[in-house]
């Protein structure tokens, strides 16, 4: 696989994709009419790209109330009926309305909205009065109510049932009372019974809650006391920024944003990780030996390229090799050696692989994430090293803007590439882990040279270290386009 | 002081009295209607046959709205008690409905005995017997039904005392 591409080609794409040219055309035309701001990330070659808007409550209980509104005229059903299908069925309207029209009785039956004709309760009120099943009081018949299944219960063990099915967090899930009755408890019920307004204000927030939950296309905020809420046309698992509160996360999962990984994979390495942790913990040190000299040497910044302050020997922080080598074969460093034959091996040579090989990933992976803590230090030392060039006249503020830039380049960059190790443990072997882990030491070796030279460039550097974030963030596109699950 | 759990739980035993399910029985303690003592035959054509299983069941002022907590005081071996005499049991837990009465949480308890759920093991060597090695399973609750008989004899002056 080379990088290079010919001069002539407009875009990223060689020969064997010509047949996406069509489609390339498309979008360059659409995008150029659309968006004139050019330093906006563009739909076609940018594997990131995602449409979202940030909503307050209000303007998603806004948009709630006018797909209930909707489907209230669509089947001519009460609002709280339809908040109950359309949380039922992921507030997938035409769904709903297609099924509906099919055959309602069943719908409604199988949404568990309406009792089934055989499990009607046959407990009729013959007199003036009744005795609740519950609470044992012979009471006036009009202190009763049911549901279409027609099981009876007093209201005021309705209201303590409510009670207590509220106070353990359900809402939309409340279920009648009747044994092993599953008809659902619809909204207008709970309120015309429950007698305390506290109570009912409970109800309703909870209730809201579980509404967007069941609602593909919203997302609330992960972020501590947030209260925006996410609009994704197309529940992708791609970053969104909250303006809010400046978390970032996934669209889909609600956790720490994770490409090239997918949810799943990730849901499962962070698992392992917890799981794991007495077995990792003794790889956490921010110290290491030098291995010429063996000086202790601290890690404070977030590039592996060290250099021993003892005897000047330029090595690699996670693999102690020369860093002479790692320009042209960083390779070596990044990817995991397997046994070839390891099928053929004890149990005993098995289980001291595999954890071999999970230690080699975590490693990678917990490294880039303290990197990249370490990068914000190196993200204030540079500004006051700013701060001290302009004052004694190198540059202008102005002029030395490039070099934040890169240490946030840097950073977006260091990201990604921690993400890669869980994908990277979880890939079978073969080809395409291959081609994943040549990219991912390209990526590597990127990083680092832009490490190196953020933490100690001049102002004469500024072409440079233009050049070096560059190659840095293609190098991630090229393999979140090869690899990201679009 | 009369109180919904309270009436609820004169109901529950004038209805145990009046229309007894076969194989249990239950009654609420001397001093407290919020404390019971109840009984179960191990049911017939199964390992527990012939055995007297004790139980207790503590109900609290939230009741029938929550369920009570139902322990075995006799040992027990079973896959879905844990070592200390409790249940996991669905009723008991999340599909409790507030319908249910005394006679229903003793009937489901006893069923329990006759077809163990191996799927949510409270006592791992027995369900792993139950599954795997049903002749030693059926040793195993032969040994418990002959010490339900012996803790019958140890506690015959108390029971005698609290029937009178
Ligand atoms: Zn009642
Ligand atoms: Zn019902
Ligand atoms: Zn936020
Ligand atoms: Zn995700
Ligand atoms: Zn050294
Ligand atoms: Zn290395």
């Amino acid at each position: 696989m080379s990088g290079q591409m010919s001069q002539e080609s407009d875009n990223e794409y060689s020969d064997d994709h010509i047949e996406d040219d069509e489609d390339e055309y498309d979008n360059y035309y659409y995008d150029n009419n659309d968006d004139l701001d050019l330093d906006k990330p563009k739909k076609s070659d940018d594997p990131e790209y995602f449409e979202f808007d940030l909503l307050k409550v209000e303007d998603v209980e806004r948009l709630l109330n006018e797909e209930v509104e909707a489907l209230c005229t669509s089947l001519k059903i009460t609002p709280s009926l339809a908040k109950m299908l359309l949380h039922a069925h992921g507030w997938q309207r035409s769904l709903i309305i297609e099924r509906h029209q099919r055959d309602p009785e069943k719908f409604l039956v199988d949404s568990r909205i309406v009792a089934d004709k055989k499990n009607i309760s046959q407990d009729n009120i013959m007199g003036l009065t009744h005795t609740c099943p519950i609470c044992v009081q012979q009471l006036s018949k009009d202190e009763f109510q049911a549901l279409s299944c027609q099981h009876l219960f007093c209201n005021e063990c309705w209201d303590m049932h409510f009670n207590i099915q509220i106070n353990q967090g359900l809402t939309t899930g409340i279920e009648c009372m009747g044994k092993d009755c599953k008809l659902l408890v619809p909204e207008d019920f709970i309120c015309g019974i429950l007698k305390d307004t506290s109570m009912r204000e409970k109800y309703f927030k909870f209730s809201f809650t579980d509404l967007i939950k069941s609602h593909s296309q919203l997302r609330f905020c992960p972020g501590p006391n947030c209260s925006i809420v996410v609009q994704a046309k197309e529940p992708k698992a791609k970053r969104v920024e909250c303006n809010m509160c400046k978390s970032t996360f996934c669209f889909r999962c609600g956790i720490d944003y994770h490409a090239p990984t997918d949810c799943d994979t990730i849901k499962k390495w962070l698992m392992k990780c917890a799981d794991d942790s007495e077995t990792a913990n003794y790889i956490s040190a921010n110290t290491k030996d030098c291995p010429k000299c063996h000086v202790c040497i601290e890690k404070n910044g977030g590039c592996n390229h060290m250099q021993c302050s003892k005897c000047k020997s330029d090595f690699c922080w996670m693999c102690l090799g020369e860093w002479k080598t790692h320009g042209s074969e960083y390779y070596e460093c990044s990817r995991f050696k397997e046994n070839p034959n390891i099928a053929n091996e004890s149990v005993h040579v098995q289980a001291r692989e595999a954890l071999k090989k999970y230690l080699f990933y975590y490693e990678r992976w917990e490294n880039h994430a303290k990197s990249l803590t370490l990068e914000e230090q190196t993200f204030k030392n540079i500004s006051t090293r700013i701060q001290e060039k302009v004052m004694n006249n190198e540059g202008t503020w102005i002029a030395w803007q490039y070099l934040l830039k890169a240490a946030d380049l840097l950073k977006k960059c260091r990201y990604s590439l921690q993400y890669t190790y869980p994908y990277a443990y979880y890939l079978d072997r073969g080809g395409r882990k291959e081609l994943f882990e040549y990219q991912q030491a390209q990526l590597e070796a990127e990083v680092e040279n832009l490490s190196w030279k953020v933490e100690r460039a001049e102002i004469s550097d500024t072409g440079e270290l233009e050049n070096l974030m560059d190659i840095a963030e293609k190098r991630r596109l090229t393999l979140l386009k090869d690899f990201l699950e679009v | 002081m009369s109180t919904p759990a309270r009436r609820r739980l004169m109901r529950d035993f004038k209805r145990l009295q009046e229309d007894p399910p076969a194989g249990v029985s239950g009654a609420p303690t001397d001093n407290n209607i919020m404390v019971w003592n109840a009984v179960i035959f191990g049911p017939h054509d199964t390992p527990f046959e012939d055995g007297t299983f004790k139980l207790t069941i503590e109900f609290t002022e939230e009741y029938p709205n929550k369920p009570p907590t139902v322990r075995f005081v006799s040992k027990m071996f079973h896959p879905n008690v844990y070592a200390d005499g409790s249940i996991c049991l669905d009723i008991l837990q999340n599909r409790w409905s507030p319908t249910y009465d005394v006679s229903a949480i003793l009937t489901s308890i006893q069923s329990l005995l006759h077809d163990p759920n191996p799927n949510s093991p409270a006592n791992n060597e027995a369900a792993q017997l139950y599954r795997e090695n049903r002749r030693e399973y059926e040793k195993k609750v032969a040994a418990i039904v002959q010490e339900s008989w012996n803790d019958d004899e140890d506690d015959d002056d108390e029971e005698e005392g609290e029937k009178s």
